[in-house]
């Protein structure tokens, strides 16, 4: 049985795409835009604001983590108290790079996050600690990509590492060494 | 009842009456033993008077650490429900006092880049122990502070602690001093606000002005003395039991009144620890703990602050 998604870990743009309007509760706004269809989110998150001098806007490639990490820390160095954070893209990137201002201080009534694809997700595993990037869906199993074991999908992302939660479903089946 | 709830009986060993209408109390151990340690903007609840019909909340002004006494400071209230007017006539040097242990609701956010501190009058208590605990940890800390002519409470402990503290008498050079600190704060930065309701509401939309988020703004509501309401009809459904709590008597006092025990700490609606299950009746909520669909649902309520409309509330107790 599975718990109300709400009272998990797991975001519901994290199964579900979504698009939240633009946080206009803000004075300063980063906008990181992952492949074309978050250029498209982030280019409507513009029009919303309005305040072009206001907003700043990175689109950077799907998988290219570096570069969005890279706008992020960038627009910190000189942020004020008003700066807000939205990013668009496929949801295991977006975890990631929330992590990464969860990291860095930033409040999460300062993040909008759209998703534009959910299928794909990154597995910590709890054994070897790989990380591994696959289509897969809540409460299914996937092979760890580091020590091969049946890591079943579980309903928890870590926020500091962006990653869903894996551990191996078939430990009990073992027979002993 | 657990140790964090169990009352500690305190001896007056000092009493300052050197700012008008503020009495400022040093609390000890009768043994002299070090107090209970506390989180800075912590409070305790002192009961107020024999048989204790009020107990009021007020800010502890120490940073903490083991502390061989306790030090608040009560402004007088004419208008309140007697607790301040208590503490001000009746209680003298050698007194003893029954309070709870600190409770801590205000707390400097440590992962904070830093923390700038927003008080009004008798508000600055609570930020007097923020600096002490600020100064003694190297956190970065900037303090606004306006007083009435006069009634310059902990200003000398304050130039000590904070040089850089921005004391103001005067509503106008205060109003663009914080209009300019609300405005440009490094990010990372959190705020503290205490003080009347009205100077609280007041600092706290000028923060959203800015675009200040809800998790960065904390506040400490003193003073906050809610309108005494309008008489209402309680039933217990356990027992039967009919009453009408009067105006100015909140539900919790009527009920301990009754002899009944509801577990109880800040009674201002604050801790939520008087929550009562409501069956009946709709309730008028008024405190800070429930959330918006919790009040919406209208099946609990805190006796302390809430009352009701004109249907009888019921209870189960």
């Amino acid at each position: 049985m599975s718990p109300a998604l709400e009272l998990t870990s797991v975001p519901e743009w994290a199964i579900t795409p979504t698009e939240p309007g633009a946080d206009t509760t803000g004075r300063w706004w980063t906008i990181i835009a992952f492949g074309p269809a978050g250029g498209e989110v982030a280019r409507r998150w513009a029009a919303q604001i309005g305040r072009e001098s206001a907003v700043r806007s990175y689109e950077v490639a799907v998988g290219d983590d570096e570069r969005a990490r890279a706008a992020l820390v960038g627009a910190l160095a000189d942020a004020r108290v008003g700066w807000r954070l939205m990013m668009a893209g496929p949801a295991d990137a977006c975890l990631r790079l929330r992590a990464a201002a969860v990291a860095l201080g930033v409040a999460d009534d300062e993040i909008t996050v759209a998703s534009t694809d959910v299928r794909v997700r990154a597995v910590h595993c709890v054994h070897c600690r790989t990380v591994t990037t696959a289509a897969v869906e809540l409460s299914e199993v996937l092979p760890c990509s580091g020590c091969g074991r049946n890591l079943l999908v579980y309903y928890h992302v870590s926020r500091r590492q962006g990653a869903h939660l894996g551990y191996m479903v078939d430990a009990e089946e073992q027979s002993a060494s | 009842m657990t140790a964090g709830t169990s009352a500690l009986k305190l001896v007056v060993t000092d009493i300052d009456d050197s700012v008008t209408d503020v009495r400022t109390l040093t609390l000890t151990d009768p043994d002299g033993a070090p107090l209970p340690s506390f989180t800075p903007g912590s409070h305790i609840v002192v009961e107020c008077g024999n048989g204790a019909r009020t107990a009021n909340a007020y800010s502890l002004t120490g940073d903490g650490v083991a502390p061989p006494a306790y030090t608040i400071s009560v402004l007088r209230c004419p208008d309140g429900s007697g607790g301040s007017r208590w503490i001000h006539d009746e209680l003298a040097l050698g007194d003893t006092v029954v309070t709870r242990p600190p409770r801590s609701a205000f707390a400097p956010v440590l992962r904070a880049r830093r923390h700038l501190l927003v008080a009004a009058g008798i508000g600055i208590t609570p930020m007097v122990s923020h600096l002490r605990s600020a100064r003694l940890w190297g956190r970065d800390t900037a303090l606004l502070y306006i007083h009435r002519p006069g009634r310059d409470v902990y200003v000398d402990e304050i130039r000590e602690l904070a040089p850089s503290a921005s004391v103001h008498t005067r509503r106008g050079e205060f109003s663009a001093e914080l209009t300019m600190a609300l405005a440009d704060q490094p990010f990372g930065t959190h705020l503290y606000v205490c003080g009347p309701t009205s100077f609280i509401d007041a600092v706290s939309r000028l923060a959203a002005e800015f675009g200040w988020p809800p998790s960065r703004i904390h506040v400490e509501h003193f003073g906050a003395a809610l309108d005494p309401g309008e008489p209402f009809d309680v039933r217990i459904g356990s027992t039967g039991d009919e009453f009408t709590v009067e105006s100015g008597v909140s539900l919790l006092e009527a009920l301990e009144s009754r002899g009944y025990t509801v577990p109880n700490l800040c009674r201002r609606g604050v801790c939520g620890e008087c929550r009562l299950p409501v069956t009946g009746g709709t309730p008028t909520h008024r405190d800070l703990f429930l959330s918006d669909s919790d009040k919406q649902a209208g099946d609990s309520l805190m006796a302390c602050v809430s009352r009701a409309g004109t249907d009888t509330l019921e209870l189960n107790l």
